[in-house]
Formats: C-alpha cells, structure tokens, sequence
C-alpha cells in the first residue's frame, strides 16, 4: 500500500515536469525539450546556448512562457491544496474557499480598483492583485469572525451558511457597482474568468513564497485533518483543539487563495475535482491527499492554460471555462472508469 | 483510600439557555464501572459530554484530582475517552489508519513525524482485543455498524486513556457482541488505575458491566451508589412504569421458551 503511493507520488512529478514542459513548448512557437533545457541551463548557469536556439526563442521561453506556466502551476497548487482541506475540515465534499466569500471579495476589491482607475504609491502595477488579496481574505475573516459569534463552537454549517450569505452580498455590490459603471463591465468579466497572460517573474515569486509556505503550514495539520473526517466531537476526544485547527487552516487556505485568485481571477473548478481524483487514486489519508492534489492541480492548470491559449489562437479562452470543460469529463472518467474494481 | 477518578461538585450544563445537568454531584473512586441510567432526555449523554470536554458547563468537576476547568484538550484525552454512538465513517480508511488515529496524543508532533513503532504495536494490539485481527486493511466504510463499533471501541483502547466513558455503545451490536462488549470492559476496568462510566439502556447490561449506578431523572440525581440502592421503587420512580412488571413478564416468557413450550401470549 505504502510502497504502491510512493510509485505513485513520482509518477505524479513527472507528469507536472511533463505538464511544464508542454506548456513551455506548445504555441504559435514551437520548441522542443531538448531547447528548453538549454535556455534554462543558460540563464540559470550561463551555459552556452545550444547552436539552433534563435535569440526570439530565448525571449519567449524566458520572458513570457516560463512565468507565465510556473504562475500556472503554483496558482493550481494553492488552489488545489486550499479546496482540499476545506472540503475535509467542514466535511463537505462542495467546499472550497470560494463557498467562505474569497472570490467574491476579491471580484469586489479588483472591480474597486478597476472602476477608481487608482493606484497606490509604492505599489503600481501590483494595486489590482494587492486590493484583490485584501478584500478575499477580508471577507474571509468577516464571515468567520461573524460565525464565530453567532455560533461559539463554531459548526461547519454555520460557517458555510454565514458565507454563502457574505458570498451573495458582495456579489451584489459588485453588480450594483458594474451597473452604475457599465463601460468597466467587460474589463470586470476578463479578470473574473481568469488568465495568465502576461504574469512575470515577480508574481512568480511571490505565489512561490507563498504556496511553499501555505502548502508547508497546512501539512503540519494532516493528521488532525483525517481525524476531523470522522466528525469534529470524535477528534475533540481524541484530543485535537478542533475549533483552533479550524480557524487557523480556514485562515491559511484562504490566504493561498486570495493570492492565487488576485493574479489571475477567480479560476474555478480545480480546486474542487483536484482532491476528489487524489483521493480516488491515493485513498483518504491527507499525508498524500494533500501535497498530491497541490501537485495534480499544478499540472492541471498548466494543461488547462496551453489549450487556453492555443486552441483558437490567436484569441485566447478564459482559463476558467477551459478548466471546467475539460476538467468535468476528465471527473466523470477516473470516477467510472474505478467501478467494480472498488 | 484509594484516588478519586471523578469528582463534581454542582455541576450544571445544557445547550442554550435551558440548563439540561441541574446540579449533579458525586464522586467516583478509581477502579469503578459506573453504569448511568435515567430516561430519554435526562442528561445522561449531556453528563458525559461534560465529562469528556465538550461542553462548557459550571461548577465544580475534577478529574482525576486535577480541576478540568482550563484543562488542554490534549492533557484531558489523555485520561478520558469517548466512544460515542454517533460518530460514523465518511472516508474509505483503513480499519488500521482509523485504530492508529487514538494514538495521536502520544504521537510526536511535525510535518513529516508519523506514528512510530510503539504506536503501531499498541495499535495492533488494540485491533486484536477488539477482535478484529485480519481486518487492519479493510476500509471502514465497507464495515457494518457492528463492525464499526468494535473499530471504534480499538480506536479508544488505543488512546490509553485511564477513564473510558460509553455512549449507548451497544447500540449497533447484536446479543452476543453486547455482552462480550460488557465483560470485555468490566474486565478493562478492573485493571488498576482504570475505571469505565456508561450511558446503558439496558439494566440487563448495566448489571453485567457495573458495580456503581447512577440514577438521573430531569437534569438531578435520583440515585448513587452499589447495587444495593437497587430497588423496585427507584426504577419504578425513574422510569414512570411498573418495570418489575415488565421484567417478570419477560422472565415469564423467557421461562416458557427455555422449557420448549409455545408462548402462551403473542409477543
């Protein structure tokens, strides 16, 4: 069992570095692998460049497609890692962060920013993303610190009720600030669908830092995350501080998150079907589920963002619809083709 | 004079405003099997709870000489556990994950620390007094309620505690598991140190496991003491029937199948 999970796990790697190189490789310019390597290796090393690799190649492996796949694949990892530990803490399989109110928060902070026309000193291209973040996990924090008070132990029901209701009033601002400013509207609809074109190198490090530090934190909790399945007295009793572990996994998920979702838009899909295959093929423990799903989910969004760009080209589709497209029979497939085999 | 295992002194609880625990007091000695009874809606489920943390009540409650007000979690799960009748399975883990899952209070903490070899032993160990040696691979939610409870009842065993407290734990089990449940923790409970609190419907049960009872009725204690406080009145009291009544005629009838006649009276 265990040594079959660890054959697993590597095969997963390799698919993301597989994923990654897809991503990298496919477009209007096509180049292979073995050309990659050797940009990489001339950037990262100061190798020499392979003879064939044209100066244009380098440009647009470096500058444009690598930040562009790497945001891809952090982005679906944060959103993957979060979705998973939702849907176990508040033991509902629909769960994700965007039930608690991230994505519309941060729709509401970025549509702010985008009608204002502002922005902050210090900040410049980064006001959207930054105002994004803050008014997700805002909303975040309003509905736990307003179920909290309403319920003090804190029920998963409350929870996910205070945020559908939270979820449903900042999605009404937004649509009474898009009528007020209707000539906004389509900029609005572009960056709720999601995309990453044009993510840099900075944006890349900084989803770095942070998916590393999240998915790390949330890992400390794996085991009381198994327990909590068999309902929150029963890890009460074994001795886990069930409401502390809630707040604070609900506070790091929706952090990975709201930076995930401030770069690119409100991307939806992956982080609901990423834990459910994990789990499907890695069984229930979190140990795997979880840093598995971050993996999957990469990988995922690096593929759902290379047809994003590709399949009309030169128009591009939002990554969000993509996800969903392919990401549903891809859902329907590993949960039919696993039937009788139990 | 041996140690007090409980200890409450006026303790009151409930959900909401409605307080459902109206003063209980008494005190239990160590190496005790008490058996609490009363009808449905007396607080006996809300007792426990109380006794296992979670709820918040007032009072006075010490468990095992040390106040339980402000106790950690973990410091309290490691004297008390619970085996509940409600708690259900929603993931496929295997029977061997979920029994391993009670070690976690005596398990190091981290990212990558896992259960060791002392948690592994303990843990197949407890499988196996529950008898369900050969199963540690099987999913739990491929097992029956039975099943499910003796998982459960391993689960407890592994988590060491010193008190063990039981929510109508025979609930999902037939005849024969109900009563080698009951001599398994009377027998538990008679090795030094350890000492069992049940929620039991049945009296029948409750005499095979205990030597102490409760009795509650609305939130107050009727009640406490040795099998002499037993008697006709108390249960007629606590339950509002004629139970000698019933249990004769049970006895009757049970009388009349033991000696191989048909029953004179339908069921």
């Amino acid at each position: 069992m265990k040594r079959k999970n660890l054959l697993r796990v590597w095969i997963v790697l390799v698919a993301c570095i597989l994923a990654l190189a897809a991503g990298i490789g496919i477009g209007s310019v096509m180049i292979f692998p073995a050309d990659i390597l050797g940009i990489l290796g001339n950037k990262l090393f100061s190798l020499p460049l392979p003879a064939a690799v044209e100066a244009s190649e380098v440009s647009i492996v470096w500058s444009i497609r690598f930040p562009r796949c790497l945001s891809a694949f952090l982005a679906g990892a944060a959103l993957s890692a979060s979705g998973t530990v939702m849907q176990s803490i508040l033991r509902n399989p629909l769960a994700s962060s965007y039930t608690l109110g991230v994505s519309s928060g941060a729709s509401l902070g970025a549509a702010v920013v985008i009608v204002a026309g502002f922005t902050l000193p210090l900040a410049g291209a980064l006001t959207l993303p930054l105002f994004g973040f803050v008014f997700g996990l805002g909303t975040v924090l309003a509905v736990i610190g307003f179920a909290s008070r309403m319920d003090r132990g804190l029920e998963n029901q409350t929870i996910i009720l205070t945020g559908m209701v939270f979820s449903l009033f900042v999605n009404a601002c937004m649509t009474l600030l898009s009528v007020l400013h209707q000539n906004y509207m389509q900029q609005l609809i572009r960056w709720q669908m999601g995309s990453f074109s044009g993510n840099s190198w900075e944006q890349v490090g900084i989803l770095a830092v942070v998916m590393a530090a999240g998915v790390l934190y949330l890992c400390r909790f794996t085991r009381q995350m198994d327990m909590m399945t068999f309902g929150e007295e029963a890890a009460r009793t074994m001795g886990v501080d069930t409401k502390r572990a809630k707040l604070k996994l609900i506070v790091a998920a929706s952090l990975l998150t709201g930076t995930a979702v401030c770069f690119t838009g409100t991307v939806g899909f992956i982080d609901l079907i990423a834990p459910h295959v994990t789990r499907r093929v890695f069984g229930p423990a979190h140990k795997y589920v979880l840093p598995v799903s971050a993996l999957f989910g990469g990988a995922f969004m690096v593929l759902a963002d290379t047809l994003a760009r590709t399949v009309l080209a030169p128009a591009e589709l939002p990554v969000g619809a993509v996800t969903a497209l392919i990401g549903a029979p891809f859902f329907a497939w590993v949960y039919f083709k696993g039937r009788g085999k139990a | 004079m041996s140690n007090k295992a409980l200890e409450l002194d006026g303790v009151f609880a409930g959900y909401g405003e409605n307080p459902v625990l109206k003063g209980i007091s008494f005190s239990l000695e160590e190496g005790r099997r008490l058996a609490v009874l009363g009808p449905n809606g007396s607080g006996k489920t809300t007792l426990l709870r109380v006794l296992d943390g979670l709820l918040d009540w007032r009072g006075k409650l010490k468990i095992l000489g040390k106040d339980a007000s402000g106790m950690k979690r973990e410091e309290l799960a490691k004297s008390v556990a619970m085996m509940s009748q409600f708690s259900g399975a929603s993931l496929p883990y295997t029977v061997e994950e979920t029994v391993l899952m009670g070690r976690y209070v005596h398990m190091p903490r981290g990212i990558f620390a896992g259960p060791g070899e002392k948690d592994r032993r303990a843990a197949r160990e407890c499988i196996r007094a529950a008898g369900l040696s050969g199963w540690e691979n099987r999913r739990v939610t491929e097992l029956s309620g039975g099943q499910l409870q003796r998982v459960f009842l391993a689960r407890t065993l592994a988590q060491e505690p010193s008190v063990i407290l039981l929510d109508e734990p025979t609930s999902h089990l037939d005849l024969k598991y109900q009563t080698e449940l009951m001599d398994y923790l009377k027998n538990w409970g008679q090795q030094p140190g350890h000492t069992v609190v049940g929620v039991l419907h049945d009296i029948n049960l409750a005499l095979r496991l205990a030597d102490t009872f409760l009795f509650i009725k609305e939130g107050k204690i009727l009640a406490f003491g040795g099998k002499e406080i037993l008697t006709p009145h108390l249960l007629d009291e606590t339950y509002g029937m004629d139970v000698a009544a019933y249990m004769r005629e049970a006895a009757d009838r049970m009388e009349e199948i033991i000696n191989g006649k048909h029953l004179s009276k339908p069921l």
